[in-house]
């Protein structure tokens, strides 16, 4: 029954949930067309007609599956505490000046690394996300040092550089963007702002960076703080649009933050920049996903062409 | 016939919690029940029973497992749990108030 397999192959493309729901879900359905296209046949319709009738007596698989992805797409409040807390730790460390204190790094460092593990190993949830931006973070950063290498070694440095942190960057994003588009976004939302404090320092000079850093310090944990409120009430919305949204505002509303923090130092041209960053990181991975939807089906039908 | 809708809507998960209290169902077959007991005034639009469904399981009120039929053909069952029952005595309960509130309102005032 082409119409039955059509109508749950489309419901899956929009689910977008855990494995496991997904194909209840879908597995579901499938009985309930059975039953419905059998009842069909019986009142004198052709198989082909009764599938296709049991198919749209359904509704369409797109709001069909959103309402099923609305049941499913709320986390809890500790889901959202949880994915808050990489973002509160780092609002921490400058709101206490616990950024000088090697203890309290290393800290960071064993919670990002314990929690990612852990997440990574345990379905991917939704909160692994935030933290496993923070495994991104660093690769970025030290690719925005490099600039400030003296002479023409930024240049030796970038080549070098640049293809090993894609090869860190892309596959974890390709890997996320697979589950679920929404949550490379959420992953990548800390990239800007980063970005925009490293920017805001003069990291060419140790002294007048460090003295920066202490005059920025409360800006920053401020910004960190509403990237913590964002990545909590991304987990407690459950419209996808309005998910999407929250990210998209709240980004944007940091970036205000850091432009005021540091005295206009990126200037109106930079922020600018930043914000056109900020978009193509929230929405890029959709086009991704397309594209990797498309190539994947692709090979699906080189594979079932070659195993025929 | 949109302020049926919106009633439907609103009275979905007490009729649900109701049918399945009397015994474990599947989707499709929980909207024949529906539709045979209302004598067809309830007519739920289909896609939208399995959103109902997964959202009071996810509640706890429901369980959904899957069972073998005789025919050999698999079914999704939905069991209503203990925290179900008491939230369908407590909706029960404000139901029948709200519609002896609504008859007292309705009928023709006397004296």
């Amino acid at each position: 029954m082409p119409a039955k397999s059509s109508y749950t192959d489309s419901v899956k493309d929009y689910l977008r949930l855990e494995h496991t729901i997904e194909s209840d879900v879908v597995r579901e359905l499938n009985t309930h067309l059975e039953d419905k296209s059998h009842e069909l046949i019986e009142s004198g319709l052709s198989e082909e007609e009764a599938s296709i009738t049991a198919a749209s007596l359904l509704g369409p698989p797109r709001v069909v599956a959103r309402q099923m992805y609305e049941v499913y797409s709320q986390g809890s409040w500790r889901q959202a505490l949880f994915a808050a807390l990489p973002h509160l730790l780092i609002a921490a460390l400058f709101s206490l000046h616990f950024w000088k204190d090697t203890i309290w790094l290393f800290g960071i460092v064993i919670a990002v690394a314990c929690a990612v593990i852990y997440g990574w190993c345990h379905g991917k949830p939704a909160w692994l996300f935030p933290w496993l931006g923070y495994c991104l973070t660093p690769v970025i950063a030290i690719g925005i040092l490099l600039i400030y290498l003296p002479g023409n070694w930024t240049w030796f440095a970038a080549i070098a550089y640049i293809p090993l942190a894609l090869l860190v960057v892309v596959p974890i994003t390709k890997k996320t963007i697979r589950k679920d588009w929404i949550f490379a976004s959420l992953m990548l939302l800390p990239i800007p702002i980063v970005i925009g404090w490293m920017l805001a320092l003069e990291l060419d000079d140790t002294l007048i960076w460090y003295e920066q850093l202490q005059g920025f310090a409360s800006q920053i944990a401020l910004s960190f703080a509403v990237l913590a409120l964002t990545a909590a009430t991304f987990i407690r919305i459950r419209q996808r649009w309005a998910k999407v949204g929250i990210l998209l505002i709240l980004e944007i509303l940091i970036l205000v933050i850091v432009a005021l923090g540091n005295n206009s130092a990126i200037g109106f041209g930079g922020w600018l920049l930043l914000v056109l960053l900020s978009l193509m990181l929230v929405l890029g991975p959709a086009l991704l996903e397309r594209k990797i939807k498309a190539s994947d089906q692709k090979q699906l039908r080189l594979y079932n062409k070659s195993a025929r | 016939m949109h302020y049926k809708r919106e009633l439907l809507k609103g009275s979905t998960d007490s009729l649900l919690l109701c049918l399945i209290n009397n015994q474990p169902m599947y989707g499709y077959n929980i909207i024949k029940e529906i539709e045979k007991r209302s004598n067809g005034y309830f007519q739920f639009k289909e896609g939208t029973l399995y959103p109902a469904l997964h959202r009071l399981e996810k509640a706890g009120l429901l369980q959904g497992r899957w069972q073998r039929l005789p025919s050999g053909q698999e079914r999704r069952y939905y069991y209503i749990t203990v925290k179900g029952q008491k939230a369908m005595v407590e909706r029960l309960a404000t139901w029948q108030d709200f519609s002896t509130a609504v008859a007292l309102i309705i009928q023709p005032a006397t004296g």
